[in-house]
């Protein structure tokens, strides 16, 4: 008996054995050494199996793309079209992002703002504007595919935007060129009459995914630079610097740079949203159109050294610090004293309606680092202290915006426009890392002709002192970036079975292909290896249409697989979509041109890659 | 003698019996990893008494490159009626508990024994089916292979781990509960 005993133990042992093995965790978590004994190269490398900290998300300029890196190993991981055609993902040739992109084949893409939530990134939405042809986009940070963009009338070059308020009530856009409104023709000998600088403020609704105008402001012709939003005190308002008030019509570089001043335009949004509530604006061109010279209480000018660039609000929302782009000094300004000044009316005069504040009531403090030439834009760490980029004499200076002093600094090749920090921009900016941006990479790279890299170098700015850690190249050209913790983004791998898209097809079986009059409908999928397009023909995987007919091809992606992305072009064409995994897309075109063309997939899918292809036959005309 | 009822704690260590065969429901009961160069994170079959789980779809992508059918849930009628099967099993082995009769433990044993038997033909006979009967149409050609119940095997660039997972594991434990009167009701 005692046999039995054992055995009816032993077996029980060995099924909780089992069970353990099969289901237990052994894994146990690796622990860091400290990054104190680190050199400079554990510092960015990032081995197989590991991750970056941050994304970095920098503007790609007049690419019309965003490009995304991964911090601190300075990898490029993706670019992401924004405002321009790019055939890697088929971006512009598929009805959606064709009509997106509304026949502009190219953008500027200026500076980038993530969606945020009490003035933090929340890693849902990234915005970003178009300089070349006024629009602004929005995209999903689900997919990294950008959902909406929008055309901005009125206006032209929203270089100064896009700066979010702290909870992404607004995406504010003011421009740098000013034109009549209406884009109308009007001789520039009137142009201190018959031009404005307007501003739009935009709005997002994120369960459409649309973006759309809430109302516009009429500033005046003067070029609008950067901008940044309040925090905390000040969220309620906002800033925005001008160059251009000497309103100069030709040879911008010696005629806007007469004044020794320009000005901040220091405005209260919420103030300009009660004005449109009670109806105290103009009807322009279906905008709801703020002049201020009519309606007043909203927007103020502050005095400020010749040609601004860059104007950052401070984390704690108290301070915004300019500094003219000739200058030598950076000038601090208090939101506080700002208030004060309103409150009394302290002001010295007007322009174009606008009341001026005095600068001395408003600055608090001139810091004049020896010898630093060009201030242009500035990030926070998370001591609140300022890391200021300058131009002219190349380096990045870390100063406390509290008492002025200046507390380190180092030099980068060549240039700096921007820096972006981690979450620099923010009300808790996490320290640890900057990127400089810098215009000029000159000799850092090995030579590609000349036409050259820009450069972006990592700055280590976790002790008291900056190091350079590393330098990457970059395609023209990152104007701005945002650098997000990378675990605050989430994205899907694969789209999700949507059973009621009338264009989607999941079973291969329900392929087909619709003829109505003249137009042919093509319901298809497309799988590791094949497409199917008509699932009863004879040949599933070609589309035979008449000269003229207009075709619609709707092709799903059925393999729900991570990394299983498949591309769609017709030879000759001039058609290359993608579909990703789950995802279905749509494309449109006229076969206007008889004749046999191959079709392929041309995102590189499996070991029959080669051999998912297929014919579009186009039948002459009788 | 025969009349003579089982002990109360045997009865209820048949109940418990019946009570984790009645849960085995909602657990997997067997299973099957894969892993490929591409796929380090691996793909999984999963099997349930009534349904599929894991990467069903990805794997019949996969599998049509060597001509192997694609399974379903439609594939394998077993689904449709075994929970009742299994259903049946719990309520009998509650009634021998009730009864607490020697003799339909008896009947119950053999049953459990025959039924778990049978199960694991069924298993073997499904990988036989889908290993060996494939397309000749393949794009590519394999040697028909019949992967094991329990344990490792290989084909192109996979590796496969078949396993009894946590409902199998319930069943088994079940058996040892029902073996248990046996030893306590022996004769001294």
């Amino acid at each position: 008996m005692k046999k039995k005993v054992v055995s009816a133990i032993s077996g029980l042992a060995v099924g909780i054995l089992a069970s353990t093995v099969f289901f237990g965790n052994f894994s146990t978590e690796q622990t860091q050494s400290t990054a104190a004994a680190k050199t400079n190269a554990e510092k960015v490398y990032v081995p197989f199996g590991e991750k970056d900290e941050y994304y970095l998300f920098a503007s790609g300029g007049h690419s019309g793309q965003m490009f995304i890196y991964g911090v601190p190993s300075m990898r490029r991981i993706r670019t992401v079209p924004v405002f321009s055609l790019d055939s890697a993902t088929g971006y512009g040739w598929d009805k959606h992002t064709k009509e997106m992109l509304g026949g502009y084949t190219w953008g500027d893409l200026h500076h980038p703002a993530f969606s945020e939530t009490n003035g933090e990134y929340d890693g849902k939405y990234m915005f970003a504007t178009d300089v070349a042809n006024s629009r602004a986009a929005v995209m999903d940070l689900k997919t990294f595919t950008v959902k909406d963009i929008i055309n901005v009338p009125n206006t032209s070059g929203p270089h100064c935007a896009a700066f979010v308020t702290e909870n992404t009530e607004y995406l504010f856009l003011p421009t740098r060129f000013s034109v009549p409104l209406g884009n109308k023709y009007e001789s520039l000998d009137d142009y201190s009459e018959k031009y404005r600088g307007v501003m739009s403020a935009v709005t997002f609704d994120e369960k459409k995914q649309k973006l759309s105008i809430a109302y516009q402001v009429a500033l005046p012709p003067w070029s609008y630079d950067l901008s940044d939003a309040g925090k905390k005190i000040s969220k309620d308002w906002a800033v925005i610097t001008t160059y251009n008030t000497e309103e100069a019509t030709t040879n911008l570089e010696i005629n806007a740079s007469k004044e020794d001043r320009d000005f901040i335009v220091l405005f209260n949004w919420k103030e300009l949203e009660k004005m449109v509530k009670e109806g105290k604006y103009d009807n322009v061109d279906g905008q709801k159109m703020i002049f201020p010279e009519k309606h007043k209480g909203a927007i103020y000018l502050v005095p400020v050294a010749k040609s601004p660039h860059g104007v950052d609000v401070t984390p704690d929302g108290k301070r915004f610090i300019a500094s003219g782009k000739l200058a030598p000094a950076l000038t601090v300004f208090s939101f506080e004293k700002a208030f004060k000044a309103i409150e009394n009316k302290d002001f010295v005069g007007e322009r174009n309606g606008i009341p001026i504040l005095r600068y001395e009531s408003v600055m608090e403090r001139e810091v004049n680092p020896e010898n630093a030439l060009g201030p242009l834009h500035t990030q926070f760490d998370d001591k609140g202290m300022a890391y200021t980029t300058m131009f002219i004499s190349s380096e990045i200076v870390k100063w406390d915006p509290n008492t002025g002093e200046v507390l380190d600094r180092v030099p980068v090749q060549y240039s700096p426009g921007h820096a972006v920090a981690a979450e620099g921009d923010t009300v808790s900016p996490d320290g640890k890392y900057l990127v400089s941006l810098n215009k000029l990479a000159k000799d850092s790279y090995l030579s590609v002709g000349p036409s050259h890299p820009e450069s972006m170098q990592l700055i280590d700015i976790s002790g008291e002192k900056m190091e350079v850690i590393q330098s990457a190249p970059v395609d023209p050209e990152p104007h701005y970036g945002q650098m997000i913790k990378a675990d605050k983004i989430k994205t899907i791998e694969v789209y999700e079975k949507d059973e009621k898209n009338p264009n989607a097809v999941y079973n291969q079986k329900d392929a087909r292909i619709v003829r109505k009059g003249n137009e042919v409908h093509v319901y298809g999928i497309a799988m590791r290896s094949k497409f199917i397009f008509d699932a009863k023909a004879k040949r599933p995987d070609v589309i035979e249409v008449n000269e003229g007919d207009k075709v619609v091809i709707h092709l799903t992606n059925i393999d729900l697989d991570e990394d299983i992305t498949h591309g769609f072009a017709i030879n000759k064409y001039d058609i290359n979509i993608e579909v990703q995994p789950g995802q279905t897309n749509t494309v449109e075109f006229v076969a206007d041109k008889p004749g046999t063309y191959p079709l392929y997939c041309t995102n590189f899918c499996s070991a029959l890659h080669q051999e998912m292809t297929g014919y579009l036959l186009v039948k002459p005309k009788q | 003698m025969a009349s003579k009822k089982l002990s109360l704690q045997s009865a209820i260590m048949i109940s418990l019996a019946g009570g984790l065969i009645a849960l085995s429901l909602f657990f997997p009961w067997w299973g099957m990893h894969f892993i490929a160069p591409q796929y380090p994170e691996g793909l999984d079959i999963v099997v349930y008494p009534n349904k599929l789980a894991g990467d069903i779809d990805i794997i019949n992508g996969l599998n049509h490159y060597i001509g192997m059918k694609p399974f379903s849930e439609k594939s394998f009628p077993e689904l449709a009626y075994l929970p009742y099967v299994i259903c049946a099993m719990s309520i009998f082995t509650f009634v021998v508990a009730w009864m607490r009769k020697k003799s339909w433990l008896y009947v119950l044993i053999a049953i459990f024994v025959f039924a778990g038997l049978l199960g694991l033909y069924d298993i073997h006979r499904w990988l036989v089916d889908f290993g060996t009967n494939l397309d000749n149409n393949a794009p590519i050609k394999i040697q028909p292979f019949v992967p094991p119940i329990w344990g490792e095997n290989r084909i192109a660039n996979f590796v496969t781990n078949s396993y009894f997972s946590t409902g199998a594991y319930m069943i088994g434990v079940s058996f040892l509960l029902m073996l248990f009167p046996l030893w306590k009701e022996r004769k001294k």
